[in-house]
């Protein structure tokens, strides 16, 4: 294994992003003001730190077993193409979900959707006819059996 | 016999239709996706989740508690007929069940699983309704200090019980408790880690947890893996023919396998189930391994062995029992699919405890009564009804499959607040759990960490406190020296006592 792959993959970019975090969790916690302190009363800050240390410890380890036996198994980029649709029609869901109303942008999401698991592609028809079906099945369940208000475009359906 | 009085009142609840129904829809859906490869019944359980804000809390326990019952038991069913385990419980009943489905006896087989689960469903659903009150009684004793070697024993063995990935386990579970700590102080009223803004203050809600991690990354998973020529592969599986007749086993077989193998097994399962983070998976193996090595035909495992099936179909059923105990009375859970349903209790304002039970018994008594009746009536029945068109489960569009719980799930994200924020939470655990599934980070102890942080620090904070800061207190204390006793015991027995049976289930 080359030299920059060592350490441009998953293995190892995970857990250092887990540290980045980490180090904005720990900033944060010495921030944290207490309101009283009596004797032997434990900040609200020592638990956050602690468990931020015994992160670094274990994230350390986990770097160390990474670069000491790398994993070759990991996934080629190609691999990651649909995840990587699937997260973007679902954000653009989560986004269109209230200007546009529930009907609407769950026939467009699960469109999308059948299109990325190549579900009935070939036949136009019963692609938008399955779609539709399953939108107005989730409608029923949610709005129609359990009462929820879904939002709506126009009225109280579309 | 007050006790007794509540379980009977259990039992009359679910005499009410609608609990009924939700019981038996809760069977369905477990079946459903207990048999799915790929999906299991944690899964059912997180995307009913945001359901229970609009449900009343008897039926949604009902619907968990039978879900659980059927998920553990229909992971059989694909192990059996395509060999591919409908939840990774099933794998020792794949190991044994394909063999003899290939030998001509696939119904026979189910039939042995079906029966196994329902003996071991039924003794755990026992064992949990006899001992709670003992336990409650024994919870009480418990004092604060106590309290915290507990939930320290609990995420203790949550990380070693994987004790080929303890590191990445640690760094899960250490995550969940940073995630849990967001939000207002658990002992005073101050927010933290809420950076600037109104939204956090509240803190993180489990449920965007529980979909992101265990629906979301779901479906990721399945985006990933995704391969049309499998799914092409596995439509042809509806054409194997299962007859109903050959689903019950001859009594000479089961006197075979004999009633102390079921019995031993059962509590094998009632007993790994109370241990925090086991599960199914564990029961099962232990119990196959314990079978095996005391087997008259120890050559027949491996090759079909009736006895295997029945070994590991009783222990992972009887888990389901034992896996309530702790979360009931410490608010502990010892599988993900409790962790669920502990999130069930407290939205709709439930604290586990000794209290509950003594206080909301009712409530909890239908739930005991679903487990049961799920166990015994429901699974055979299921088995006779539907066994025939089990194997067409598999045969299910994956992208119509897959592309409803995305809907489902995200859609339930929204119920829970009306609010799109917890929908974008969702997503974020939901890719951030993707990522450490496929980098081998246990998703689960992320889920117990962020459960049982918020204990183990009020715990924590709250014992020195009441001793001017001195750490000594969790030596001094009786309670608490016993579970640190017990958490350097799980310590030696997981990780450096040689195992003599086989090695353990990844």
């Amino acid at each position: 294994m080359s030299g920059s792959r060592r350490f441009f993959r998953p293995g190892i970019l995970f857990p250092l992003f887990l540290v980045l975090l980490t180090v904005i969790y720990t900033a944060a916690a010495f921030d944290i003001r207490t309101q009283f302190t009596g004797d032997g009363e434990v900040s609200p800050r020592t638990v956050p730190l602690l468990a931020a240390a015994c992160m670094y410890f274990t994230l350390l380890i986990v770097i160390f077993q990474e670069m000491r036996h790398p994993h070759e198994e990991d996934e080629p980029e190609s691999g990651l193409l649909r995840p990587l649709l699937v997260i973007a029609a679902t954000a653009a869901y989560i986004v269109m979900f209230r200007p546009v109303g529930y009907s609407l942008s769950t026939l467009l999401f699960v469109m999308v959707l059948f299109r990325i698991f190549e579900f009935n592609t070939r036949k136009p028809l019963i692609f938008i006819l399955q779609a539709v079906i399953v939108t107005a099945i989730f409608y029923g369940l949610f709005a129609g059996i359990f009462g929820v208000r879904l939002p709506a475009l126009i009225g109280d359906v579309i | 016999m007050e006790m007794f009085l509540t379980l009977s009142g259990g039992f009359a609840a679910l005499a009410d239709w609608k609990v009924l129904a939700f019981m038996i829809s809760g069977f369905l859906i477990g079946t459903f996706f207990g048999a799915m490869p790929g999906l299991t019944s944690v899964l059912a359980i997180a995307l009913l989740l945001p359901i229970t804000y609009t449900i009343d809390v008897v039926p949604a326990l009902v619907m968990c508690a039978s879900i659980f019952m059927a998920g553990m038991y229909a992971g059989s069913i694909t192990a059996t007929t395509i060999n591919i385990p409908g939840a990774p419980s099933s794998m020792m009943t794949a190991i044994e069940g394909n063999k003899l489905m290939k030998k001509g006896f696939g119904a026979n087989a189910l039939g042995h699983a079906a029966l196994g689960s329902m003996i071991g469903g039924s003794i755990g659903a026992v064992l949990l309704m006899a001992f709670m009150p003992l336990a409650a009684e024994l919870s009480l004793l418990i004092r604060t200090p106590g309290k915290f070697s507990l939930v320290l024993f609990a995420l203790v063995v949550i990380v070693i019980v994987d004790k080929q990935n303890i590191p990445k386990g640690l760094a899960a579970t250490c995550l969940g408790i940073m995630l849990a700590t967001v939000g207002i102080d658990v002992l005073q009223p101050i927010p933290r880690f809420n950076f600037g803004t109104e939204t956090l203050v509240e803190g993180i809600d489990i449920m965007p947890l529980v979909i992101g991690a265990f629906a979301v990354s779901e479906v990721l998973i399945q985006a990933q893996n995704w391969n049309s020529s499998l799914e092409q592969n596995l439509a042809q599986v509806k054409d194997v023919k299962i007859r109903r007749r050959d689903f019950m086993p001859p009594l000479s077989e089961i006197r075979e396998i004999g009633l102390f193998a079921y019995i031993r097994s059962a509590l094998i399962g009632y007993g790994i189930g109370i241990l925090p983070g086991a599960g199914g998976s564990m029961a099962a193996f232990v119990s196959y391994a314990v079978a095996r090595s005391g087997s008259k035909k120890a050559k027949e495992y491996g090759k079909g062995s009736r006895e295997g099936i029945a070994a590991a179909e009783t222990a992972n059923n009887s888990m389901c029992g034992g896996a309530f105990v702790p979360m009931l009375m410490f608010g502990i859970p010892g599988d993900p699919t409790t962790a669920i349903v502990l999130g069930v209790l407290v939205i709709n304002g439930l604290q586990p405890g000794p209290r509950l039970l003594e206080n909301q018994a009712d409530l909890l008594a239908p739930m005991l009564a679903s487990l049961f009746i799920s166990a015994l009536v429901l699974i055979p029945l299921t088995l006779y009804l539907l066994g025939p068109y089990f194997v067409r489960i598999v045969s299910i569009p994956k992208g119509l499959l897959y592309s409803s719980i995305a809907v489902v799930a995200l859609v339930g994200s929204y119920v829970a607040t009306y609010s799109t924020f917890q929908m974008f939470l969702a997503l974020i655990f939901g890719v951030l759990a993707f990522v450490m599934r496929k980098q081998n980070y246990s998703t689960v102890s992320l889920l117990l960490g962020f459960i049982l942080g918020p204990d183990l620090e009020q715990y924590l904070r709250r014992s020195l406190s009441l001793n001017d800061g001195n750490p000594m207190v969790f030596l001094t204390n009786l309670d608490s020296l016993f579970f640190l006793g017990l958490t350097v015991f799980a310590i030696y027995m997981i990780l450096f006592r040689k195992s003599k049976a086989l090695p353990a289930p990844s």
